[in-house]
């Protein structure tokens, strides 16, 4: 907590403004609002500058919708060790990440879990191993 | 690092008995044994390395700088009771200077959450950050020398490693433009529109392919797509060149370092020196050094002249490993761009 006069208590934890890296994911997802989904993968399209998956995400009441995920491009992501074949079509995941500002069925990933519990490689910035 | 119940606990037992013990006491006495220690993190929590952190005594005005390590960590170590200004020179300087207290023997603990723009994302989090910048192992052995008996500057390269932040000096537009691109997240970044990001000879992401011959360099960038020719054949610039996205380079020896001089620049890409993005003008006039010190290593000084936008030229010292076995891969990015019509900022 700050004082009056802006001082800060030891201890404190600051929060400072966004660095810049060469894309600009805060400026379309949303930093503040971390969501898990849970379905059915449906396309991945390994292309550039992002790959992305697209899955079926089922609600309480059954309905279905299609989200549509970011990922890095292909290029760094086969350097941490993805392929292609990573994630398929019909593989039953959980995402999380960060929804689109803008209201779009459309979020960054920065976690993929398969039903058995193991991540897609990396899937959390602890447990990343970098392979290059 | 200290641990500070541990130092308070041993000040108890008596000054002279430890102070024979622990050599630490000679070099922190009482007057000087205060610390400013902490760790940065990201929104999610996981570590950032290389953020520039400055501690400004505001009663001697002595500053202090650091740089946060690999595991994030940084700390500021014998100071004096005072009040310190904290500033973060390369965070878009957006950042506002915070003031803390620090007293003998006591450690402040400050730990600074950076909000980044990669929301780790899969492919480009932390550990895409952490190993781009991290030595990557290289073979030894000196550098190879051309027929001409000067260094071969030839083969793919990991992205430069910036040896210290940069920390220019802005002219009042420049710093305000930084300032809107702080706040509105970097929307209107041009590569998220697939165009040119950056102005420096070797792109800070991906692989760098150089291909040297006695009359010409070829530098292909994989991140960015790039394909820059720097003529070494003794020509000079071209009278009356359109302003281009990556300038006009031309090329000699001084010694063992190619210099190479690039101006023609359309000021419409940004500077990029992560963590920091910078405008420049069309005034803008870069000297590049390329020196390859021995065979695994590439490194490149780059001077930024724009005195419409800079106070002083300001040099970015970095260094680049060779990456053995690897080939500049295609990454189309105008395949699947489906950014731009959800960048909306704040």
């Amino acid at each position: 907590m700050k004082t009056k006069a802006g001082f800060l208590i030891a201890g404190f934890l600051l929060t400072v403004v966004a660095t810049f890296a060469h894309h600009a994911f805060n400026a379309e997802y949303d930093a503040n609002k971390l969501m898990r989904w849970a379905g059915t993968v449906t396309k991945v399209e390994w292309t550039n500058p992002h790959a992305r998956f697209y899955v079926d995400v089922k609600d309480e009441s059954g309905n279905v919708t299609s989200w549509n995920f970011e990922l890095g491009s292909t290029v760094q992501l086969r350097r941490q060790g993805w392929t292609r074949d990573s994630l398929s079509a019909g593989d039953q995941i959980t995402v999380e990440g960060y929804p689109a500002k803008d209201g779009a069925k459309l979020a960054s990933a920065k976690k993929v879990t398969f039903a058995d519990g193991h991540t897609v490689l990396g899937g959390s910035p602890s447990d990343a191993k970098p392979t290059y | 690092m200290f641990d500070r119940p541990s130092f308070v606990s041993f000040a108890s037992f008596g000054k002279i008995a430890i102070c024979t013990l622990l050599a630490a006491c000679f070099a922190f006495p009482q007057s000087n044994s205060g610390a400013i220690t902490g760790k940065v993190i990201d929104q999610d929590g996981a570590t950032v390395f290389g953020v520039s952190i400055r501690a400004r005594n505001l009663n001697t005005g002595t500053a202090y700088k650091t740089t946060s390590s690999g595991s994030g960590d940084y700390s500021f170590e014998r100071l004096g009771d005072g009040t310190y200004q904290i500033s973060f020179p390369t965070l878009g300087l957006g950042a506002p200077p915070q003031n803390v207290v620090v007293h003998a023997g006591q450690a402040s603990r400050l730990d600074i959450r950076v909000r980044d723009t990669s929301l780790n994302t899969l492919g480009e989090d932390r550990s895409f950050y952490a190993t781009r910048a991290a030595p990557h192992p290289t073979p030894s052995g000196p550098a190879p020398l051309t027929r001409e008996g000067k260094p071969d500057l030839s083969g793919v390269w990991w992205a430069p490693r910036i040896l210290e932040p940069p920390e220019p000096t802005l002219l009042p537009w420049a710093l305000d433009t930084v300032k809107q691109w702080a706040a509105n997240d970097a929307k209107d970044i041009p590569s998220a529109r697939c165009l040119p990001m950056g102005v420096a000879m070797m792109f800070e992401f991906g692989v760098t392919k150089l291909i040297q011959t006695p009359t010409l360099l070829v530098i292909i960038g994989e991140h960015d797509e790039s394909v820059r020719q720097v003529f070494l054949d003794g020509r000079g610039h071209p009278k009356d060149m359109d302003p281009t996205w990556r300038g006009q380079s031309i090329g000699r020896w001084e010694g063992d370092i190619l210099v190479v001089d690039t101006i023609g620049f359309n000021g419409k890409s940004w500077i990029a020196a992560y963590p920091s993005a910078f405008p420049y003008t069309e005034m803008l006039h870069l000297t590049t050094r390329f020196r390859r010190p021995d065979l695994g290593h590439l490194e490149m000084d780059v001077t930024f002249d724009d005195p419409g936008t800079f106070t002083k030229p300001w040099t970015m010292k970095t260094v680049s490993d060779f990456a053995q076995g690897e080939e500049v891969q295609e990454e189309i990015c105008n395949e699947n761009n489906q950014d731009p019509g959800h960048l909306v900022g704040k």
